[in-house]
């Protein structure tokens, strides 16, 4: 992960721009990670589950028409402002930041350690030019851009939909994307990384690869073993099996490290892509040793 | 009926929370959670969906002479008692300090003409204006919520960004001074609430309002117009639990509809669920649910 910066309020502040066209801003409002739900409730959950440190909030109005809203957030580090851009991808690429999507009045980006909504309460051709001159805007502002998680480059890049990877700490959040199990059985949290990644194979058929990596090699053996005991009870010993739906799951812990391949069409093409993941992350440990 | 698979996902989704759970048990040994027992002869519990076809207003609700058609329809059916009146002297005392715990959420509130609905039939049942409040966020500070003796709920249902959708069980989050005690495991837990000393027992009817509910979000705000329709609906049940669940089934028969498929929920909504098959406050699983239906059947989806 990349250095943690501390929050600045005014810093971030001065991203946003005073005024959008005839649209006159409101009194900033600046919430952190305690604060959070007094402004969204429980929506403050996700944010947090990405380490937010703080949000600025600024309502943008004129009379007659409708409000737009940014929300600039200091997710701590570009990999979280990266992860909480990638909770929901869909919409169109707005080319804004190092990521960005746009839909129904709403365009998110993420550019360095800033995650950033700017929504228009209601969608019209206009508000939809003001929320895409806004995010230019704020993103030109950021001097800086911030790596991606480094764990992105443990993905064979094979059949990878690289732009459908979700980068997350939380099992709820992996829920969200790939449902797995109602309880934590791969014991995830704020000490974990994971990338959820989409694949895509012959006649559309869509397979996904998880990688996990934990604070240590004992927190993924026993991750990795109580993901087995729970959701491949019928392995046998053996890294994978067929489920259900006639598709195949496969898991292996290697280091601090998990990674489980989740409705591969065979055995064999299961196993490839974990072969292919220990092979990155060789590669990735190599390239550490030599630095 | 579908014919797809179950499979070990499906299993470890509603291990914890659905009948469904027993299906796959013996072929998964080591998962969490355990069937459920069957209870013998079970009644059934009383839900009321009424809806009118009447515009809505700026507002997001019908016209309050409509509003309160509709909800007087709907208690009468849901006590089997002709006389409005009589109906709400079955919930309500005259000596009762009335709470009406309604939502005051930016884009889609519970509406004035619920709330005033509720209180002009409150004060039908012979309760003195000045002993009645209405009340959402300030619920704890509130001297009529602090000295009441019956609740009324009525919120309306909408997708929500960690509890999947806020709900009639999730309405009384307000009556914690931190609410973000609740959020554990997507907000598994939140049928707890209900065993709080302000409010253990004291519900007498539960609202849930379908006027313009949710059925996704996105964003911070978890808001986009694209994402309401007008269902023009209030379910009405003493059961919170069983309302709950026959609102979270129009919001997924709008999903599917709307998307096209049986995408799910941003979070699982498994507190309806666990609100029933690990806390007891009422009932889920539609099948123990007499839904009774009233009113516009247009695009009523259930």
């Amino acid at each position: 992960m990349s250095q943690p910066q501390a929050p600045d309020a005014h810093g971030l502040a001065s991203y946003i721009p005073a005024t959008a066209g005839p649209w006159l801003s409101e009194a900033d409002q600046v919430f952190d990670a305690e604060t959070i739900f007094d402004y969204i409730d429980g929506a403050g959950e996700v944010y947090r589950s990405y380490n937010m440190k703080l949000l600025v909030a600024r309502r943008f109005h004129k009379d007659g028409k409708p409000d737009v809203v940014v929300d600039a957030f200091d997710m701590g580090s570009s990999e979280d402002a990266f992860g909480v851009f990638t909770h929901d991808l869909d919409g169109e690429d707005a080319a804004v930041g190092q990521g960005s999507t746009y839909k129904a009045g709403l365009l998110s980006f993420w550019k360095d350690r800033y995650f950033l909504s700017v929504y228009a309460e209601e969608e019209t051709a206009e508000t939809k030019g003001l929320v895409l001159e806004l995010g230019r805007a704020i993103a030109a502002a950021i001097p800086r851009e911030g790596p991606k998680p480094g764990l992105l480059k443990l993905l064979p890049p094979e059949g990878l939909e690289a732009e459908r990877v979700r980068f997350f700490h939380n099992h709820s959040v992996l829920n969200y994307h790939f449902f797995v199990a109602d309880t934590d059985i791969l014991l995830l949290g704020q000490r974990a990384a994971a990338v959820l990644a989409e694949y895509r194979g012959s006649g559309g058929a869509r397979s996904r690869l998880l990688v996990v990596e934990y604070a240590d090699p004992g927190e993924a053996a026993q991750a990795g073993a109580s993901f087995i005991k729970v959701y491949m009870p019928d392995a046998g010993g053996k890294t994978g099996v067929r489920t259900e739906n006639g598709k195949w799951t496969a898991a292996r812990i290697r280091g601090r490290h998990v990674a489980v391949v989740f409705d591969e069409d065979s055995e064999g093409k299961a196993g490839q892509r974990l072969e292919a993941f220990e092979t990155l992350l060789a590669k990735a440990a190599e390239g550490r040793k030599e630095r | 009926m579908s014919n797809r698979t179950i499979t070990r996902r499906d299993f470890l989704k509603v291990a914890s929370a659905a009948p469904l759970a027993g299906v796959l048990a013996p072929a998964l040994k080591g998962a969490p959670g355990a069937p459920r027992a069957a209870g013998a002869a079970e009644e059934k519990v009383r839900v009321v969906l009424v809806r009118d076809p009447s515009p809505l207003g700026p507002g997001g609700a019908p016209p309050a002479d409509v509003v309160q058609r509709m909800l007087d329809d709907a208690v009468r059916a849901l006590l089997g008692e002709g006389d409005i009146d009589k109906a709400w002297k079955t919930l309500i005392r005259p000596e009762d300090v009335v709470g009406i715990k309604t939502n005051a959420w930016r884009y889609i509130p519970t509406t004035t003409e619920v709330e005033q609905s509720l209180k002009r039939r409150v004060m039908g049942a012979g309760v003195a204006e000045d002993r009645i409040g209405i009340d959402d966020r300030g619920v704890l500070r509130n001297p009529v919520f602090q000295k009441s003796t019956a609740l009324i709920n009525a919120r309306p249902m909408r997708s929500h960004h960690w509890s999947g959708v806020g709900s009639l069980i999730k309405n009384y989050i307000m009556f914690v001074p931190q609410p973000s005690a609740y959020h554990g495991d997507t907000c598994a837990d939140l049928a707890t609430l209900w065993n709080l000393p302000e409010v253990k027992g004291k519900t007498r009817l539960n609202v849930l309002v379908m006027f313009t509910p949710l059925f996704h979000g996105v964003g911070p705000h978890h808001y986009a117009k694209e994402y309401v329709w007008d269902y023009k609906g209030l379910i009405v049940s003493r059961d919170p639990v069983a309302a709950d669940a026959t609102g979270l089934r129009i919001i997924q028969a709008r999903r599917k509809a709307f998307f096209g498929d049986d995408r799910p929920l941003q979070m699982t909504p498994h507190h309806i669920q666990l609100a029933d098959t690990r806390h007891h406050l009422g009932v889920s699983d539609p099948a123990r649910i007499e839904l009774v239906k009233l009113g516009w059947d247009e695009g009523i989806l259930i």
